[in-house]
């Protein structure tokens, strides 16, 4: 009877307690652990492949990048010796660098939108394609230092694909072995972007650029995309536009050799909006399911408008491959037309989410 | 007002002849505007490039407008009509004349003039309750410039989903338009004339024509409002001045005199008025920010002297942020009661020339008068403000955390380290004050997150109390500031919602019960075992300590919404210091329990060691007497901070309900306890009695080390892998860190290691006199 009665004043006792403990959840559940209509999984699906060939291209650079470092490392980095002896060996390392980078970069361009976007993966964004330089912009610099081999620092020296490019095409001094004139194509003549890239330079960042995709991959594995992830990357990174069109209008397919950036120099930025656009429209296809059940009138409108601002990038990138030279003022009213349409997507993606209930992250 | 009414029934029987056709046949309004306005961009990029296909761009963008959508805003607006038959018109005379820039105004203002239409088509079918036709037309509007770092918001849309659910009311939803809409067009206004003065430093002669005719044709859909604040006489002024603008754009000449007389006009203009949510937002930011003047000052004055010149420069900061909010609000309290308005606007001066002055070293008014200035405004404006402000905003709060975050990151930058660990001081004892408490109760797993990112974390992102601490690089900080605004974002949505009355009496009650419950186990064990005559006496020491507990919380409530923000600074060290005295008792008081009552209740005789024990009766009264105390103080503390912000949301009635029903249960769990003990034979009763203090040992311990570990008084080293629902560490003060497990088990040790050495001794004592044990053990158990 003695023991009957400890057990029901223990047990009362714990009961009490736990009651009180699972008081407390009245968390609000949220809207996405609901069944959802989006196709989250296929964003995640063209996320994962295009990182798969990104991952090819970047060891590929990795590896071209070695073979060149070798090549300077075997001449004791007499750059003058190395072009005098091995130019063969060393405008084919070069040239296929510059392949493997033209090949990573709109890969990477292909998965911005959602890489960019994507608050768990955004990091990556920073370290591989958009942040600046420690010297350009203290504030919003990358998060790393560069370690090259010879052991020099280069304290946070931006964005990886940045370094790499303004290393193999020559628009930084500081990378650069400007006491020597490489004619890599052997045309007689010595053309933009050909260089002798600093040989640890080209190494240090195309190592460390294949190490962050294969963290990317990782991290892109691991991901689980939510509704609130996916309308985030599209409100995130649809209304970039002018950024993208301002430095458009300040490259060298614009300003000509009075251009002084030094990145965006082999490739048209019209063509990487051009892909982030692509991957933009394929988050957007996950989540068109959920606003079709909302408004399929405005599901249909938002739609058509992404396509739309596609379709005039990619007018403007054909006129500019046709040859028209645009002048500032063009491409300034350009850049705000694309800029309109892009806020005006943004905004309908935004109304959308708040019917829905989706928090847009910060 | 008659004529205003018959006009509205004549549009609204317009609206109703042409509405259904409209929404049969026609493509959705939005559609419609965007074809117009991709085609006139197609023709000025045509007619720019010398290309035929202009005049075609421009045939389809009149077709496109004429038709149902034509008819709409023709009835509804007609001037937006009629400025977009004429800018049609104009560009066609451009594109004969080949002018890019003349086209180019034109083409802004026909698009103006469709927004324009479009906003008042969506005003008046909500004043008509006609949500389908507000709802397919409020897609003919813009939205702010968005960046990667701002969002568009989503009032109109939201609001005109309640209006169909009829939660909001026909005027509520047209204020959530106004304020969503004229603050949109309001900031495209300004970004228009930013970028024509760009445009204008580069040369650009046609975005110069095409901006100076954008940003006149966003003036003309906020002139209402710039209307009615100002007069119908400034409002022609300003068309005027508009109009110089374009005429210099359009001819070439220089536009800076024209465009600083626009900005001259539009000097503190705000088109968009301030919907509910916002004017309780902005109250509270006037409050809190005005609260927090004083205390800056404070700090940075000593003997008559400015010590720290920052902390003044701090104390300004937030003078101009209140009286930013007070110049938002002024309408509103004029409205309340204009002589308080003046006197608070006189009260804001007063406050502002006694910083500046001290800013300056002229004249260091001693802190009380600042503090007596600052007080008298916050009364006036108390006074003067209408209830449903005064409940609090936990919009406004995160707000003022915000400010106080950036504050901390400017310090940062400037090296200040001292100065940011400050401001990041404030920014929490804004959140210990404010919304933690229904954040404690709604999203208890965000708590232990926010607070981790506030003090000493060491997660992914460490603690900024750590990183301050040590001096950490800027890049570090912002990572964890980043991290903690995320969070605070995530609980801020959560706490949006505004509370249900039951929900608050919920809250309190749980907050009581969940605070109360381990004093009140050790107290009612205690006193439960206390059964035997010679030990009741010592009931009453604790019952001292209690009473007196009681009334420090009931001090502390009283004086807390007077000294909230001072007291919530130190608010977790307080805590801390209060859990170490209370288990340092309770350790005590566990051994004595064990030693003393165990042992001598079954075989000491009492009597016989009555001498000995009375040298120990002082420090043993006095240990019962703290046991009482700091049992109950460190929750009443607690339980004080975390009702005050529920009795800023709803009132005192509400909350106080919650702690009567709170505390009711509480003392049940106490009496049961109590009851059920004494009816338990002695020997089960010490059983249970030990377990439940051991038990209640065990929590303390773990909450401790977690207060002290937020405070930073001891490292933390987590347990990686592990991970424990947040409820756990909530009720059980288990945490998955080194320290704090190990210290819990060290606790266990001591509490089974006690009990073991009482029963050895026990043994030992029951082996060294045998003969005389037997009936005095069959008198102390009753058998």
């Amino acid at each position: 009877m003695v023991h009957k009665t400890n057990l029901f004043f223990i047990v009362t006792l714990v009961l009490v307690w736990l009651v009180g403990a699972c008081a407390p959840v009245a968390t609000p559940t949220p809207a996405a652990q609901e069944t959802s209509l989006a196709d989250l999984g296929a964003i995640k699906t063209y996320l994962l492949g295009k990182i798969t060939n990104l991952k090819i291209s970047s060891t590929d650079l990795k590896s071209v990048s070695d073979a060149y470092y070798k090549l300077a490392q075997a001449a004791d980095f007499d750059y003058a010796a190395l072009w005098a002896n091995h130019p063969a060996e060393v405008a084919s390392a070069l040239l296929d660098a510059k392949t493997a980078w033209m090949v990573a970069s709109p890969l990477y361009e292909q998965i911005e939108g959602i890489v960019a976007g994507v608050p768990g993966l955004s990091e990556y964004d920073i370290i591989l394609d958009a942040s600046a330089s420690g010297e350009d912009d203290p504030e919003n610099a990358v998060p790393f230092d560069l370690t090259l081999p010879d052991g020099r620092v280069l304290s946070k020296p931006g964005n990886l694909f940045g370094v790499l490019e303004t290393a193999l095409w020559g628009t930084d001094p500081d990378y650069l072995i400007a006491a020597v004139e490489a004619d890599l194509d052997a045309d007689g003549a010595l053309e933009f972007g050909e260089v002798l890239p600093d040989a640890n330079v080209l190494k240090g960042a195309a190592d460390l650029m294949d190490e962050y995709v294969s963290k990317l991959e990782t991290s892109a594995q691991a991901w689980a995309p939510t509704e609130s992830d996916a309308f985030t990357a599209l409100v995130v990174m649809v209304p970039t536009m002018s950024e993208y069109f301002e430095s458009w209008k300040n490259s060298r397919f614009v300003a000509g050799e009075a251009s002084t950036q030094r990145d965006f120099v082999a490739i048209s930025r019209l063509s990487d909006i051009q892909d982030i656009l692509s991957s933009l429209q394929v988050v957007y296809a996950g989540v068109k399911p959920l606003i079709i059940n909302l408004d399929p009138d405005k599901a249909a409108q938002i739609e058509s408008d992404l396509d739309g601002l596609k379709a005039y990038v990619e007018g403007v990138y054909r006129q500019e491959q046709g040859g028209k030279q645009f002048t500032a003022e063009e491409a300034d009213l350009l850049g705000a037309e694309a800029q309109n349409r892009a806020t005006a997507i943004a905004g309908q993606i935004s109304q959308a989410a708040a019917a829905l209930n989706i928090a847009i992250e910060e | 007002m008659r004529k205003l009414l018959k006009s509205l029934t004549l549009l609204t029987l317009i609206l109703a002849a042409i509405h259904p056709n409209v929404r049969a046949e026609a493509l959705p309004p939005a559609q419609v505007a965007e074809t117009i306005r991709s085609s006139l961009f197609a023709a000025q990029m045509s007619l720019q490039s010398n290309d035929p296909n202009a005049e075609i761009e421009l045939d389809h963008a009149e077709a496109a407008y004429r038709g149902s959508f034509q008819s709409m805003i023709a009835a509804v607006n007609p001037a937006a009509d009629e400025r977009i038959h004429e800018g049609f018109a104009r560009m066609r005379a451009a594109l004969a004349k080949t002018s890019p820039r003349k086209f180019a105004a034109a083409r802004a203002q026909v698009w103006t003039a469709i927004l324009n239409g479009g906003y008042s088509i969506v005003e008046l079918s909500i004043h008509n309750n006609d949500v389908a036709t507000a709802q397919d037309w409020l897609g003919v509007r813009e939205f702010r410039t968005a960046t990667r770092f701002s969002r568009p918001n989503a009032d109109a849309t939201l609001a005109l989903q309640r209006l169909a659910a009829q939660s909001i009311t026909t005027d509520d939803a047209l204020q959530f338009l106004r304020a969503d809409l004229f603050d949109t067009y309001q900031a495209r206004l300004y970004e228009a004339l930013r970028d024509l003065e760009s445009a204008d430093q580069n040369g650009f002669t046609i975005r110069r024509a095409e901006l100076a005719a954008l940003a006149a044709g966003y003036f003309d859909i906020l002139a209402p409002a710039y209307a009615e604040q100002r007069g119908a006489q400034a409002l022609d002024e300003v068309h005027r001045l508009f109009s110089d603008l374009q005429t210099a754009t359009i001819s070439e000449a220089t536009i800076q005199p024209a465009l600083d007389s626009v900005y001259a006009a539009l000097e503190n203009f705000r088109a968009a008025p301030l919907n509910p949510s916002e004017q309780s937002r902005r109250a509270g930011q006037l409050l809190r920010y005005l609260n927090l003047v004083p205390v800056e000052y404070e700090r940075g004055v000593s003997n008559g002297q400015v010590t720290k010149q920052l902390e003044i420069q701090e104390a300004v900061t937030f003078h101009e942020a209140a009286q930013a909010a007070f110049d938002d609000l002024r309408d509103l309290l004029d409205a309340q009661n204009p002589q308080n308005t003046d006197q608070a606007a006189q009260l804001f001066e007063t406050l502002g020339v006694q910083l500046a002055d001290a800013s300056t070293d002229t004249r260091v008014s001693a802190p009380e008068e600042v503090r007596e200035t600052t007080t008298r405004l916050i009364a006036l404006l108390e006074t003067t403000m209408p209830d449903e402000w005064k409940k609090g905003s936990t919009a406004g709060d995160f707000d003022v955390i915000e400010s106080m975050l950036d504050q901390m990151m400017t310090a940062v930058r400037n090296g200040e380290y001292d100065l940011a660990e400050s401001a990041r001081l404030e920014a929490y004892a804004v959140l210990e004050s404010g919304p933690e408490a229904r954040l404690s109760v709604l999203a208890p797993q965000s708590k232990i997150v926010i607070e981790d990112l506030f003090w000493n974390g060491q997660g992914e992102n460490k603690g900024l109390a750590f990183l301050i601490q040590q001096h950490a690089h800027l890049s570090e900080i912002k990572a964890s500031r980043t991290a903690l605004e995320a969070e605070l974002k995530n609980v801020e949505e959560i706490l949006s919602v505004q509370s249900a009355p039951l929900a608050i009496v919920g809250n309190a009650g749980i907050i009581v019960f969940r605070e109360g419950l381990e004093a009140v186990v050790i107290l009612a064990s205690l006193m439960g075992s206390m059964k035997a005559a010679e030990s009741r006496k010592y009931r009453r020491p604790m019952w001292w300590g209690t009473g007196l507990a009681l009334l420090a919380t009931i001090i502390t409530w009283l004086l807390a919404r007077g000294i909230l923000v001072s007291l919530a600074r130190y608010g977790e060290k307080l805590e801390a210091v209060v859990s170490l005295i209370a288990i340092a008792v309770l350790l005590l008081i566990t051994n004595w329990f064990f030693h003393k009552t165990y042992w001598t209740g079954w075989i000491a005789s009492f009597q016989s060691k009555k001498k000995r024990l009375l040298a120990g009766e002082a420090g043993l009264i006095l240990g019962l007497v703290s046991l009482g105390f700091t049992s109950v103080y460190r929750e009443g503390l607690e339980t004080v901070l975390f009702l005050q912000a529920l009795v800023l949301e709803s009132g005192t009635g509400l909350v106080l309900a919650g702690v009567a029903i709170g505390f009711l249960a509480t003392v049940l769990v106490g009496i049961v306890t109590f009851k059920v003990q004494t009816r338990l034979p002695y020997m089960d009763m010490l059983i249970i009695t030990g377990i439940l203090i051991g038990g209640v040992l065990l929590v303390m311990v773990g909450k401790t080390i977690h207060v002290l570990q937020v405070v930073g008084w001891m490292p933390t080293t987590p347990i990686t892998g592990m991970d424990m629902p947040y409820w756990v560490g909530m009720w059980f003060g288990t945490y998955p860190t080194w320290q704090g497990l190990l210290l819990q088990l060290a606790a266990a040790g001591f509490v089974i290691g006690s009990y073991y050495l009482a029963e050895n001794m026990k043994m030992r004592r029951r082996a060294n006199s045998v003969p005389t044990s037997l009936a005095q053990e069959g008198k102390a158990t009753g058998q």
